[in-house]
């Protein structure tokens, strides 16, 4: 069944700030007070996403720009995992 | 001839932020509110313009949007406008979509969905100038190639590319592209029978209509659509997933065509930099390395042109002397005015040197380092990082910084930040602490030392003070920070220097007006009323400022001051540099040679009290040092303080506890100090 694939895809996904360092992901949802301004500097869904650093600050590069980002804000940021093919 | 044809609609789409807004003023001439919140365009605006053939075309500004998956109203006007379901809303004939060339990966995307509706469409690649200076190498043929529509690269700020973009907006319109990917049997199927229903529901575009069905869940639940095509819809289940991965591939595909990064090895460069810039103790040895490094050339390089200056002030001086006789008109114009205005001229270099350092830190990319460092301090005392930039802003003027706390969105953290911001030491200070440095110690290395810990000590003291206030204006939330980090890069020389010159024409400009005024004035109150007397200090305490001096004396007499320095303490709160000015005239009327060439700051070692001790000990100037440190001298910043804040209570309340605190801080450092 595919909502049974898409339920059990939104449960693979984790917030950016759980996210492991050094992987890329693909935005799944961005969710949250800051969701808009998140969108505007490029954390759009579909968007992928590669982890720098963890920290109180993580960095992370989206659209080849990279960015810090506080703990508060990775946690409105849904991604999966991106397997290479 | 072609006659006048009939109209067209073309429909603005992009971004918010894209430019789209300035691109619709400067197509339709229609002036409009462009600023930087977004959803500037929450109205539907509508103007025209003519083709170059003379053809009318409507145009409307569509809400900014980040995709056709809308996340607010916004949005979903756009959709729907787009989708024909919008009430009293004609589908428009032609989209021109406006992309921010310097961020294209995330704008193609929404330019690949508007495409899949079915519609022609012109591609206006906006802020390419920014692009280029990036250092981003795009492709506009590869990039029409791939997507199928016409790329116009332009810049809606200074109309460069409009010529072609007005070209290409013309009859006969450009016709619309297929869709560039293809879905799985069972997809295409679902798209098939999708179309055909909403064909037999005369809904406009019906593959558009059946693609949107799909890839939107909230456009399938519209209640704008008839329900036949709604249960349609619904029973074909969700492919949101799988179109969307398909379109991210294609616009992965486009990206690879058209755009070239700077990158690859310099992105990985800055990697391998920024292991060290941002580490969490390296960092700041760095950091702190960098601005000493700065600090001491400052000093190192400058002498050199400030030599120039000063001969060429004492060359002028004596030129123009020559000219006229003994008397108070040449005294006004030897020692009032260029004496005044050279004695803060001579500081120019230093000052442009500083500049100099921040445009090639900012330029290089390192200063949004620092701000990524400073937050875990500036948390710490209930800030954030947000507040970092402002405060550097206040490094070189108070004014801009406070400006620049409208960045800040919490309320309470943007007074505390306001409040504390005149203690990062500004460019204004700088010729006072120039001039009293050597008066406290000799050599470049030790006064680079110096100025460093005089700007370390101002910002602590503000962040301190944050600490103390930001708790009582209110409570502080979790904090939101989020920064671009640029790739490090070659500076901009053009723009650091063109930077620099705004500067130094600005800081020649204050001379030349309020200096210069100022220094008439201060000339004036020296010299009358005239004494009988032909000795220099007597006529000193005759004139008006001799008198004022005994009225301040006893109250910066416990700072170690004399009553001169006490005028000029006074006369600086017009602008801080006015207070070299101030000294320089006050003693060069002590002048016993005529002619004498001394540096200023060699009569304040020289100056003697009424015992014969010196005057400027060390601690003197430690004293004096510590009270520019602190005090808010400057009226402008005031009255912005009053203006942002609303509220003339906080920037009399500022002035006011400003000027205390530095008032007991160098009391406290000249009597401790006298003690050993």
């Amino acid at each position: 069944m595919s909502s049974l694939a898409l339920e059990l895809e939104r449960d693979s996904a984790l917030t950016l700030s759980q996210a492991a360092i050094g992987c890329e992901f693909q935005i799944k949802q961005v969710e949250g007070a800051a969701c808009r301004q998140l969108r505007e500097i490029g954390f759009c869904e579909q968007m992928r996403v590669k982890k720098i650093t963890n920290g109180r600050n993580m960095l992370c590069t989206v659209c080849g720009t990279r960015l810090a980002l506080s703990k508060d804000l990775a946690d409105q940021i849904q991604v999966v995992r991106v397997v290479p093919a | 001839m072609s006659e006048q044809t009939s109209e067209a609609r073309v429909a603005l789409v992009g971004h918010p932020n894209a430019g789209k807004t300035t691109l619709f003023n400067a197509l339709t001439g229609q002036r409009q509110k462009v600023g930087n919140y977004t959803g500037v365009t929450v109205e539907k605006t509508t103007g025209e313009f003519y083709t170059p053939h003379g053809v009318r075309f409507e145009v409307i500004d569509l809400p900014g949007c980040y995709s056709l998956a809308p996340n607010s109203p916004d949005e979903m006007v756009t959709r729907d406008v787009l989708l024909g379901v919008q009430e009293g809303e004609a589908t428009p004939d032609l989209v021109l979509c406006v992309l921010d060339a310097s961020n294209l990966e995330r704008h193609l995307y929404l330019l690949l969905q508007v495409i899949d509706l079915g519609y022609p469409v012109v591609t206006a690649l906006n802020k390419i100038d920014q692009a280029e200076a990036q250092g981003l190498r795009l492709d506009p043929t590869a990039l029409s190639e791939t997507f199928g529509v016409p790329f116009v690269p332009l810049s809606a700020l200074t109309e460069k590319g409009f010529v072609a973009l007005k070209q290409s907006l013309r009859f006969p319109l450009p016709t619309a592209p297929d869709r560039h990917w293809k879905g799985s049997h069972e997809l295409e199927e679902a798209l098939t029978n999708l179309e055909k229903i909403t064909g037999e529901a005369k809904l406009p575009r019906p593959a558009g209509q059946a693609l949107q069905l799909l890839s939107d869940p909230t456009y399938s639940e519209s209640s704008h659509l008839p329900e036949k095509v709604r249960s349609a819809a619904q029973e074909q289940g969700s492919f949101e997933a799988n179109i969307s991965q398909l379109r991210s591939e294609f616009v992965q595909r486009g990206v690879d065509a058209g755009l070239r990064r700077p990158d690859e090895e310099s992105l990985q460069l800055t990697d391998k930099i920024d292991a060290y810039a941002l580490h969490r103790i390296g960092g700041w040895g760095i950091f702190i390395a960098m601005m000493l490094t700065v600090f001491w050339t400052i000093f190192r390089f400058a002498e050199v042109p400030m030599g120039w200056v000063e001969a060429g002030q004492g060359a002028l001086g004596s030129w123009v002397g020559s000219f006229f006789a003994g008397g108070d008109f040449r005294d006004l114009i030897v020692d009032g005015i260029i004496g005044g205005v050279g004695s803060v001229v001579v500081f120019l270099p230093q000052i442009l040197l500083l500049f100099f350092f921040i445009g090639l830190l900012e330029s290089s990319g390192y200063m949004t380092r620092a701000a990524y460092l400073m937050d875990g301090v500036m948390s710490k005392v209930g800030l954030s990082g947000k507040s970092f930039l402002p405060l550097l802003s206040g490094y070189a003027c108070a004014i801009p910084g406070v400006m620049a706390t409208r960045s800040i969105p919490s309320a309470k953290e943007r007074l505390a930040t306001i409040l504390i911001l005149p203690w990062t030491s500004c460019t204004a200070r700088l010729p006072v602490y120039i001039l009293l440095m050597p008066l406290l110690m000799p050599g470049a290395g030790s006064q680079a030392l110096l100025l460093f810990g005089i700007y370390a000590l101002g910002t602590l003291t503000a962040l301190l003070a944050a600490k103390i206030l930001r708790p009582r204006l209110g409570p502080i939330e979790p904090a939101q920070f989020m920064l671009e980090l640029p790739p490090y890069q070659k500076p901009q020389w053009g723009f650091i220097l063109r930077q620099v010159f705004e500067r130094a024409f600005s800081f020649l400009k204050k001379a030349g007006t309020i200096i210069l005024g100022i220094s008439i004035l201060l000339w004036f109150l020296e010299t009358y009323p005239k004494s009988d007397s032909d000795d220099p200090a007597v006529q000193r305490e005759a004139s008006f400022m001799g008198m004022a001096g005994q009225v301040i004396e006893p109250v910066v007499e416990p700072l170690g001051w004399d009553a001169r320095t006490g005028t000029a303490m006074l006369t600086s709160f017009a602008a801080r540099e006015v207070f070299v000015s101030s000294l320089a005239i006050s003693y060069s009327v002590d002048e016993e040679e005529e002619g004498a060439e001394d540096r200023l700051r060699d009569k304040l070692a020289n100056a003697k009290r009424a015992d014969g001790s010196p005057l400027f000990t060390p601690l003197t100037a430690l004293s004096l040092l510590i009270f520019f440190i602190y005090a808010l001298q400057c009226l402008p910043t005031t009255a912005v303080v009053r203006r942002e804040t609303n509220s003339w209570k906080w920037a009399l309340g500022q002035l006011g506890g400003m000027t205390l605190f530095a008032y007991l801080a160098a009391l406290a450092v000249f009597q401790i100090g006298s003690l050993f």
